[in-house]
């Protein structure tokens, strides 16, 4: 019995009089005790802030650049003679000549555009000249011929990608200093770039590009574009919300409220909870046992990257669905089933509208891990070059993409330095689809939240 | 056991709703309901009293078969509805709730609106055939529930809203859409004030003129209030059976005699 006076027996328990203006040793100690703890979690939470903020900072210094890019504009007269050489605006016939032809017509129309401006860059030289555009220009200029043919023999134009290097000049990553010691540039390219940027011929602008290109070659950097690696993965995040959110909802649904709890369900149930904790590199290499050598599907498609990721996804959607109906409170299935509702009623018209935002949230939780995902699918192929863009849904979920992860992952394994500043670019992006994949998240738990 | 063939007799007169012959109930290896024989009269307040972990919410809930739900809970003996055995295998114990309705401790309403709540029950038994009849039955079972005038004029708000009181009666009136003719009552006035407990106690005895209540209480003022007929429940037995008065004024068993003076509980 608590409220029994416990006989007094010597000093044990007793308490010494003491002033409360006065705080004792004991409380000092345990306020003490408090302060610090309060100090580790304030520590704690100062350090995560700033390696995020450094993070943060970092991609976007690194990354913002992306989204500008250096064009020059000039006019090319198009020359019938090396284009079209049957002279009858045939586009099969036309498209014999490769871009080295097509070349050929920018660098003569380069001579001849900076050689009018006269000027005078000691040790300037033809190739120097040449160099300054990209070499993805002539393979654009032969793109937008051969689509309307009638510009041969005109004079357009052009707005064409220049150089990597000389963009980094523009961005600050190549100076004068290291043109010096750099083989791919000159100093003399340089001082060609800031005369044509005077005259306002090279002009940095907003790289729209950049969202919609495919990837390019090792020296073209300033052509690459994430535009293949977006539609990867919205096409593989398809896969999974049309193939995990069903089945893994459906999947805790059952386990939650219908299957018997007995020694079966006990071991889905471990090994559920250890799927989870499996790691994503193993699933790789089953989807690419199972998917791509047993089922034959093919390679770098976003089928199998969604199969693959459904896998992986599955664990958490269903850890997170089933929490969420573990925490509707018992007395509304009572409630339910004690006016004769079903089972299923009970849990249908109940039970699942007020687990809703736990489901949604751990939804979105579960794709926003998977969308950003790289190991997996650099087993499955999906870390090929690929410049093709697939077709569109359904038939495109068969044909070659990449993913924005194994994109940035490609460009970071590249020599070109422009090639870092594309691959924070695209880490911006993902950021970005995460963030908004998130708000989305917190959105949905706020729409359907309800008490009870 | 003598008094309980005593009380018998004395009510085969009055239809007999509910009779149970020895029902022993398991959870896993605990013997939670020992041996129990009770006949539920119609029209009647029966309570159920005894100390915690007597087994009178256990019995309660065997007759509409609530115990399905938890996986170790296990019912034999029989317990008959009407004649007919509740627990054989033809019976849908879904169809049986829709017969036996339930009113549980907690307030417990649908976070729906007020009249989604109440209309809940008749929408899933297809009680109405259009929306004027189910109005009908949603306000018929407000004013049977006493609530009707609290609250007809924000029949869409949320049921959660409403105040303990108003809620239980609510449930109350949930449990009373679905026409039942058995209406069980696990502690109802437990979390409610005394104002509440007396809305619903008055309530309870409106209810009698419909159908069959079971009740199971803590306080054994409100079991000598609102009921005719009582059952004392003790470690899993039903120690005595009687009319109400006679259980409190003149209790056969020790046991009763000593709950009922509160030496034990």
């Amino acid at each position: 019995m608590t409220d029994m006076p416990l006989p007094q027996t010597g000093r044990a328990g007793a308490r010494t009089k003491g002033s409360l203006l006065q705080a004792d040793s004991r409380t000092r100690r345990r306020n003490a005790a408090e302060k610090r703890f309060r100090a580790y979690g304030v520590t704690a939470i100062a350090i995560a802030i700033l390696a995020l903020v450094f993070l943060l900072t970092t991609i976007i210094r690194d990354g913002a650049s992306a989204f500008r890019q250096t064009y020059l504009s000039i006019p090319v007269t198009l020359d019938a003679e090396i284009l079209d050489p049957q002279g009858n605006r045939d586009v099969a016939e036309m498209s014999r000549v490769l871009t080295l032809g097509y070349g050929r017509v920018l660098d003569a129309a380069l001579d001849r555009s900076i050689g009018s401006l006269e000027l005078n860059i000691p040790g300037l030289s033809e190739g120097d000249v040449d160099g300054i555009v990209s070499r993805e220009a002539s393979a654009q200029l032969r793109q937008r011929v051969l689509n309307d043919p009638e510009l041969v023999g005109q004079t357009v134009e052009l707005n064409v990608l220049v150089n990597g290097r000389i963009d980094g000049y523009f961005k600050g990553r190549v100076t004068m200093a290291s043109a010096e010691r750099d083989s791919n540039v000159s100093p003399q390219q340089l001082l060609l770039a800031d005369a044509l940027a005077e005259r306002g011929l090279l002009v940095t602008r907003f790289n729209r590009e950049f969202i919609t290109n495919p990837d390019a070659s090792d020296q073209r950097p300033e052509a690459a574009g994430i535009g293949v690696a977006i539609i990867g993965s919205v096409y593989m995040m398809l896969v999974v919300l049309f193939l995990a959110v069903p089945i893994g909802v459906a999947a805790s649904i059952y386990l939650e409220e219908f299957a018997p709890k007995n020694r079966i369900t006990d071991i889905i149930e471990v090994n559920i909870s250890n799927l989870a904790a499996v790691p994503s590199i193993v699933f790789g290499i089953l989807g690419l046992a199972v998917f791509i050598n047993f089922a034959g599907l093919p390679q770098s498609a976003p089928i199998v990257g969604g199969l693959v990721l459904t896998l992986m996804t599955l664990p958490t959607i269903i850890i997170a669905t089933r929490a969420a109906l573990k925490a509707v409170p018992p007395s509304i299935r009572d409630a339910a089933l004690g006016v004769g509702a079903s089972k299923m009623q009970s849990v249908f018209h109940h039970v699942l509208p007020l687990a809703m935002p736990g489901i949604l949230t751990g939804t979105i939780i579960g794709l926003a891990q998977a969308l950003g995902e790289t190991a997996p699918l650099l087993l499955i192929g999906m870390v090929a070059f690929v410049r093709e863009y697939p077709g569109g849904p359904p038939e495109g979920l068969f044909d070659p993409a990449s993913a924005l992860p194994v994109q940035v992952y490609n460009w970071t394994q590249r020599s070109d330095p422009a090639f870092v500043e594309r691959a924070s670019g695209a880490i911006i992006v993902l950021l970005i689809f995460l963030l908004c994949m998130n708000l989305l998240a917190v959105y949905l738990r706020r729409r359907f939240e309800r008490r009870w | 056991m003598y008094d309980t063939t005593r009380t018998e007799s004395a009510v085969s007169q009055q239809d007999i709703k509910i009779s149970a012959r020895n029902v022993q109930v398991y959870y896993g290896d605990k013997h939670a309901l020992k041996d129990v024989n009770v006949d539920i009269q119609d029209k009647t307040v029966t309570a159920f009293i005894g100390p915690s972990g007597c087994g009178k919410s256990t019995f309660l809930r065997c007759i509409n078969r609530m115990n399905d739900t938890i996986d170790i809970a296990s019912v034999k003996g029989e317990i008959r509805l009407d004649g007919e055995d509740i627990y054989d295998r033809r019976v849908d114990p879904v169809q049986l709730r829709a017969k036996v309705g339930m009113v549980f401790q907690k307030p417990n309403p649908f976070p729906k609106s007020i009249y989604d709540n109440v209309a809940y029950g008749p929408r899933i038994h297809g009680l109405s055939r259009n929306k004027a009849e189910l109005d009908e039955i949603v306000e018929k079972s407000l004013r049977g529930a006493a609530l009707w005038n609290e609250v007809k004029d924000r029949l869409a708000e949320p049921g959660t809203g409403l105040s303990g009181g108003q809620q239980q009666r609510l449930c109350i009136a949930r449990a009373v859409a679905t026409a039942p003719e058995v209406l069980l009552m696990d502690e109802p006035c437990s979390a409610l004030d005394p104002i509440a407990t007396g809305q619903v106690e008055e309530l309870i005895d409106q209810l009698r003129e419909q159908f069959s209540v079971v009740i199971v209480t803590h306080s054994m003022q409100q079991a000598a209030r609102v009921s005719q007929k009582t059952a004392f429940f003790h470690l899993g037995n039903l120690v005595e059976y009687g009319a109400t008065d006679d259980i409190f004024t003149k209790p056969q068993d020790s046991r009763t005699e000593a709950y009922i003076s509160g030496r034990i509980g």
